[in-house]
């Protein structure tokens, strides 16, 4: 009945109960009754158990007050004199409060580094080829088919025919913006950067990418070591994929501070 | 391919299934599919030092760890990720010195100190108590179990599967040593556990 009380670590009660039992069983005569005297110890003992727990976690002398003072220290707390108007009283916490214990609590962790955006595509199909492959299924798509398979394809063909599509578009800009002043490349990132969405930046990298690995542009190092694109000059068939223009993979990196 | 694919889906740090492994990059390779998942393993340990980890055997779901030890600081991270970890750390020290499970109004109480509050939006963290219970949960930084016969609802926290594999008792036990500025062997029973 009086469970809290008991399990309380300032009560005696839990003793004092045992005690009184015992004296209790001392007169016990009946099987009854000696019955009660076990089913009351099962209980005592739980109860025991229980306050014996509590007990431990007090004994590990473990205080959250202080401990969350010391973080807000590990912050930068400025703990200035509490002003009149002051809304956040006991100080003052920076900018970087949590960046700081990040930081720190790095160190603790065995964690994988996210990957952040790399160049290249995860296809290991030219995109052409299997283009055309599509064409013709999309040809022979009178005959008899289950209806699920259709469908799965056709999901299939706009993702895929989507980025061909901006690839064509990006490469039709490309072209235009060349014909204009075919002697000049233009500078990469004021090709790709959209200075309005980083998230449309990266998609731009992405599908220039796909014309560089189709040998469809070129990209270099101008004077002042800054990236330059131009169409490649139209050559001999054959050889763009093997010619001068060596290919090399590179990995660019963009982060969101870099491109503001 | 499997090791780009898991490259990237690891970015949100949600397990990877293998369900869309198998659906996305092995295809029609079903029948290797162990070979090939062994495989992306060993090449991810070689090439990059991540371990690919089963954390749920039943779902077969997967995450990377490092498998380097901790390095020192600078850790090319970006400051989002950097101040979750830095509440996640907090949170996973809470619960460890207090007994490896604590109730949801102790945690939060906690946290009412350090200026994060349940209900409001945190300047920094946004909608803080979804990212505790539902981003680090979905991580499986943290597991989140409602305590039986509760009413009005209440819930323990405790350490998740992704935590015991990428921290360890001893690793947390030291943060807070550090914090605190004394010696891990100050809290006893903490220590016995964290070494045991």
């Amino acid at each position: 009945e009086n469970r809290e009380e008991m399990l309380s670590s300032k009560s005696n009660r839990l003793t004092e109960a045992l005690e009184e039992a015992n004296k209790l069983f001392e007169k016990v005569c009946r099987a009854r009754e000696a019955a009660l005297d076990a089913q009351f110890l099962v209980l005592a003992s739980n109860l025991g158990k229980e306050k014996a727990n509590e007990l431990h976690s007090e004994m590990t002398s473990f205080d959250s007050a202080t401990f969350a003072e010391d973080l807000l220290t590990l912050m930068g707390i400025n703990r200035i004199e509490a002003e009149e108007n002051d809304s956040e009283p006991g100080g003052f916490l920076p900018r970087d409060a949590w960046q700081k214990v990040g930081e720190e609590a790095l160190k603790y962790f065995r964690r994988a580094p996210t990957f952040h955006y790399m160049l290249g595509s995860f296809k290991s199909d030219p995109p052409v080829a299997k283009q055309r492959i599509e064409r013709q299924k999309k040809a022979s798509r009178g005959e008899a088919k289950q209806i699920m398979p259709a469908q799965l394809k056709k999901m299939e063909e706009s993702h895929e025919e989507a980025t061909e599509k901006e690839v064509e578009r990006i490469l039709g800009i490309l072209q235009t913006l060349f014909e204009n002043d075919p002697d000049t490349p233009i500078s990469f990132f004021d090709f790709v950067i959209d200075p309005n969405s980083f998230a449309r930046t990266v998609e731009n990298m992405f599908h220039v990418s796909f014309l560089i690995r189709d040998g469809l542009a070129e990209l270099r190092l101008d004077d002042d070591k800054l990236p330059v694109i131009e169409p490649t000059k139209s050559r001999k068939v054959g050889e763009e994929n093997r010619g001068p223009g060596a290919r090399k993979q590179v990995v660019m990196s963009l982060t969101q501070e870099e491109w503001k | 391919e499997l090791v780009q694919f898991l490259l990237v889906k690891d970015q949100k740090k949600i397990p990877i299934k293998r369900a869309d492994m198998l659906k996305n990059v092995i295809r029609e390779y079903r029948d290797a599919y162990m070979e090939i998942v062994s495989q992306a393993g060993r090449i991810l340990q070689e090439t990059f030092g991540l371990q690919l980890v089963e954390i749920d055997p039943k779902l077969h779901s997967y995450i990377l760890i490092s498998s380097l030890p901790c390095a020192e600081a600078n850790h090319p991270c970006r400051a989002k990720e950097k101040e979750k970890m830095g509440l996640l750390i907090v949170i996973l020290s809470f619960i460890f010195m207090k007994g490896n499970a604590v109730k949801d109004s102790a945690l939060w109480e906690f946290l009412r100190w350090l200026r994060v509050h349940p209900g409001e939006q945190h300047e920094i963290f946004g909608d803080v108590q979804k990212l505790v219970t539902e981003e680090f949960v979905r991580q499986k930084y943290l597991k989140i179990t409602p305590i039986p016969l509760m009413d009005p609802p209440q819930f323990s926290y405790q350490w998740g599967p992704r935590a015991a594999q990428e921290t360890s008792k001893e690793d947390i036990l030291n943060f807070v040593a550090k914090v605190q500025g004394k010696n891990p062997k100050f809290w006893t029973s903490q220590h016995n556990e964290a070494t045991a």
